[in-house]
């Protein structure tokens, strides 16, 4: 048993973070859960957790920094030994001391995407590949391994989050009586660490002789094919990729069974699993949308009256206000005799509840159809001058002036022996030389191109579109993308905001956004056209994205005797703005629902999202909800 | 001790993958395969077993390249030189291999490297061999291939095209065979291919986690099962992957004797034609691909059957598309094709 470490806070002393707690004690039952991933804000003391798991396990914890490079993580070439030997040594990294141990990362968002794959693979295969500068090695490691992130700043995509076996997420306490209780042990802890530590050491053991017995219990447990059917279904129900989900909540379960003793799967066993495997691997769509009833009278009515402005206009908004009985939550139909237009021209509606969104530009979210396959993550490019992070190394083409002193001294390593030492401690030739590749981030633009016309002022549309932009603007500003706004409504669309690093102006502009009239679909596309074409050509190498918020219900066409809504639809499979992606946020609302947006979506070859799906914590009530 | 891979005859489903995969080794010529899809799909896990079932081949003895003794045109230059001095090259039966390509490769130990100095002094050639050395005659596996860093993907594409690896290095130049089956694997989330290296691709597949609920349980229940007890279950296997590992290495030996008529040259043209596609590469990959399925059935005789097994892996990723298009592979127009002939 290694000593005592007195830095480490006891893990029994954490208060709250069930599921964290829950999933760590899993990893360290079940052989086959490897990668568990905490998620919280700022001080929700995941990271004191998860240190925290060395005392009851008997292991150490192995701490992986983010900047950490190949050579330190997987092992690399011992230069020292190198040239005495005169051939290639190599020098064990990190991952061979964590055979047996556990391996932390924190802020593993931070970490570069493709270094952390890699050590998410040898971690999950027990096994490292290595083919770098000279060396070339193959071994095992036993090891588990358990990141931090905030993901206020960044997310990781979602193929790196599938990667993860459990995922929990920490909430901060909201009572009093627990912060106060927290800091009162926090404190205590920091007075007298021995002392503190002294104090649950009983629940320690106890806590460690529980896990050692599961882990003895665990080959013993049952599960029923029931139980079974269960998790599989859960796992199709939330449209989790691929069968990670489902193999790692059966053995989440298990594991679950035997902490609590037993040798049977339960369904209280399934349902914790549940939230633990599922939760990240969500994916935002549900079925389509039903087929809206429409009377076939109406349907004529639209292919042939191209629509006459105010009746078309009135008739639809008074289709949306009028939702079926079912409907008990929008209470804020208007009553029927007032003057709809009076009601929809010019309204200014405050900005509607603000909450944390999920990652809309990433593809991993949702797709549309297969036809979206061709979107980045926010990405990194490599920089072509000496700017941005040094990423790895290369044989350089002709002359550099960029040279990776380290990779170059451990090319020449090997020939030290041979080589002319004359004046020289060592000797480098031409040959050696390895030049830098730098990555940096590539610039983001995003155009919120909003939809302010009357049909999203009924029941407040407009409040929840105005919550959901700034909570969009919001993530943006945090990630340093620069954020510009188009409303349309009436005959025009209007550039409000041209793209700016400033929160503050964009509030501004969009508190004051008036609401009211019909809906120039079409006229927003020409004008956004125009506007991103130069745009992107001015800002070469510049990822775009224009997010189009709207219930998609075109009543103005720009050609005189068109059908608004077809022509929308062709001019957006037409659009081809160079370096543009698309996400089209559906913000139509009620019972009945249409699904001009969502093809909209697809002609733009965009994402879509609907409004409601933005709130990255609703995520984990839907969850539940499927559960139930 | 090695880690037991899960049993590639004990993978549910993911026909097509298998498929590719399979022919590939009975006709190494086909030019390797792509394999697209949703993360957790059983990508890797299929690539990897796949060691389990290859067949056995001849090498030099002691050769670092794994030279093919039967083919004195695909030598490497001191297994040439031997055989110019008269010497005979000892022969041993080997197992195919599959060679892992991590993304964190550097280029020395991709293509091997050249000890200048050596030459300089000596006026011998020393080179120590990469990655490519080793994947010669064997099965080289990139997992991640979208994300494998430009200039490693250019070194492969030079050997994919010529079988042959050069280094060039002040002046000095040193080759080997490098003929390898290329296998890639990717999450199209993560980002596209470069169209060069998707071109090199015999065949591709994309693979869909099933949404069918017995089909997904049974998938859980082995997976399960069999890490509860990698030894056992892969023991409860063995009769059914030597069976299909004998199955790969009779195909082999009859492939040679696997004849097609005109009809057949008809029915590939015809298809190839009609789905637009420019170049002869798809109709060579077709006919050897419907041999190859032929083979793997015990047949030495192509049918149209053949023909609607390898269509569509075939064409898939050459068929020409409009930007942001993944047209879907039209097997009604397939069917029409076949009819016509």
């Amino acid at each position: 048993m290694p000593p005592v470490d007195l830095r480490s806070f006891p893990f029994t002393a954490v208060l709250g973070m069930d599921d964290a707690k829950r999933a760590m004690q899993c990893m360290l039952v079940s052989p086959n859960i490897r990668t568990v991933m905490i998620r919280g804000g700022q001080g929700s003391a995941k990271t004191v957790l998860a240190r925290s798991a060395g005392a009851i396990s008997g292991r150490r914890i192995i701490n992986v920094p983010v900047n950490a490079s190949e050579e330190q993580i997987f092992g690399g070439m011992d230069i020292d030994a190198t040239i005495k030997e005169g051939k290639a040594v190599m020098q064990p990294g990190l991952l061979s001391r964590a055979d047996g141990n556990i391996v932390y990362v924190d802020d593993v968002n931070l970490m570069d995407q493709r270094i952390l794959m890699s050590l998410l693979n040898a971690v999950i295969e027990g096994r490292v590949v290595l083919e770098r500068e000279g060396i070339s090695a193959e071994y095992t490691v036993d090891t588990m391994l358990v990141a931090t992130m905030n993901p206020s700043d960044s997310d990781v995509s979602s193929h790196v989050l599938d990667r993860f076996d459990l995922c929990a997420y920490a909430s901060f306490p909201t009572e009093e009586a627990e912060r106060a209780e927290i800091l009162r042990r926090n404190a205590d802890f920091q007075r007298d660490p021995a002392a503190f530590k002294e104090l649950y050491r009983e629940e320690e053991e106890s806590l460690k002789s529980n896990i050692e017995r599961a882990c003895k219990l665990l080959p013993l447990v049952s599960m029923s094919d029931d139980l079974i059917g269960v998790s599989v279904e859960l796992a199709v129900r939330v449209l989790a990729d691929g069968y990670r989900g489902d193999i790692v909540m059966v053995n989440t379960a298990k594991a679950l069974a035997a902490l609590n003793g037993r040798d049977e799967v339960m369904k209280k066993d399934v349902e914790e699993a549940a939230m633990l495997c599922l939760a990240h691997r969500r994916n935002y769509v549900q079925e389509p949308p039903p087929e809206p009833p429409q009377p076939p009278e109406e349907e004529e009515q639209e292919e042939e009256d191209p629509p006459e402005d105010d009746q078309q206009d009135q008739q639809e908004e008074q289709e949306q206000s009028e939702p079926p009985e079912q409907d008990q939550e929008d209470q804020q139909t208007p009553p029927p005799d007032m003057d709809f237009q009076q009601l929809l021209d010019d309204m200014v509606f405050e900005i509607g509840e603000q909450f944390r969104v999920i990652d809309y530009l990433n593809d991993g979210v949702r797709k549309v159809s297969k036809t979206s396959a061709k979107k980045g993550r926010r990405m990194m490019v490599e920089s072509s001058d000496s700017s941005g992070r040094y990423a790895r190394s290369r044989i350089p083409e002709g002359r550099t002036h960029d040279i990776a002193f380290d990779a170059t001294v451990r090319a020449a390593a090997p020939y030290q022996r041979s080589r002319d030492h004359s004046d020289l401690r060592i000797n480098i030739q031409k040959q050696d030389v390895r030049e830098k590749v730098r990555e940096m981030r590539a610039g983001c633009t995003i155009l919120f191109l909003v939809d302010a016309s009357g049909s999203l002022g009924v029941r407040k549309r407009m409040a929840a579109v105005k919550g959901a932009v700034l909570s969009m603007l919001r993530d943006s500003y945090v990630k340093r993308d620069r954020i510009g706004m188009m409303a349309f409504r009436r005959d025009s669309a209007e550039l409000v905001l041209p793209p700016t690093r400033s929160v503050e102006y964009s509030y501004k502009k969009l508190e004051e956004m008036p609401t009211g009239g019909k809906t120039p679909l079409a006229e927003a596309l020409v004008t956004v056209n125009d506007y991103m074409t130069s745009y992107s050509r001015a800002h070469v190498g510049e990822m775009c994205y224009i997010v189009l918020i709207t219930d998609g219900r075109a009543n103005v066409a720009l050609n005189e005797g068109a059908n608004p809504n077809e022509e929308v639809l062709k001019m957006a499979e037409d659009m081809a703005i160079p370096q543009v992606k698309w996400v089209v946020i559906d913000a139509s609302s009620g019972f009945i629902r249409f699904d001009n947006a969502e093809k909209l979506a697809e002609a733009l070859q965009g994402t879509y999202f609907r409004l409601d799906d933005l709130n990255a914590d609703r995520l984990a009530e839907s969850v539940r909800a499927v559960i139930q | 001790m090695e880690k037991l891979l899960f049993p590639f005859v004990s993978i549910v489903g993911q026909e097509d993958m298998k498929k590719a995969l399979l022919l590939n080794m009975v006709d190494p010529g086909i030019g390797g395969a792509l394999i697209k899809g949703e993360k957790g799909t059983a990508k890797s896990t299929t690539v990897r077993s796949l060691a389990q079932v290859l067949p056995y081949r001849d090498a030099v003895e002691g050769c670092v390249f794994n030279c093919d003794p039967t083919r004195p045109d695909r030598l490497c230059p001191y297994c040439a030189e031997k055989l110019a001095r008269g010497e005979k090259l000892p022969s041993v039966s080997v197992q195919m291999r599959v060679v892992e390509l991590p993304l964190s490769a550097t280029e020395d130990r991709v293509a091997g490297t050249l000890d200048i100095e050596h030459v300089l002094k000596t006026g011998e050639k020393k080179f120590e061999p990469g990655v490519l050395a080793q994947a010669n005659g064997n099965l080289l596996y990139v997992d991640e291939v979208n994300l494998l860093d430009d200039h490693i993907v250019d070194l492969l594409l030079d050997s994919a095209a010529m079988g042959v690896n050069y280094i060039e290095r002040e002046g000095v130049s040193f080759s080997h065979p490098s003929r390898f089956i290329l296998v890639g694997t990717m999450n199209p989330e993560e980002g596209e291919l470069r169209p060069q290296l998707l071109d090199r691709f015999g065949l591709s597949v994309e693979v869909k986690g099933d949404k069918d609920l017995d089909m997904r349980m049974e998938v859980v229940k082995r997976r399960v099962a069999f890490d509860a007890d990698p030894a056992k279950y892969t023991a409860a296997c063995k009769a059914e992957t030597d069976a299909m590992r004998e199955r790969v290495t009779k195909a082999r030996e009859i492939l040679p004797t696997v004849e097609t008529d005109d009809s057949i040259i008809k029915a590939i043209v015809t298809i190839t034609t009609s789905f637009g596609i420019d170049g002869h590469r798809a109709d060579i990959t077709m006919m050897k691909a419907a041999k190859a399925n032929a083979a793997l059935d015990g047949r030495t005789a192509v049918t149209k059957d053949d023909i609607r097994a390898v269509a569509a892996l075939v064409l898939s990723h050459r068929m020409r598309r409009r930007p942001f298009e993944e047209a879907a592979f039209d097997t009604e127009e397939l069917e029409r094709c076949l009819q016509s002939i």
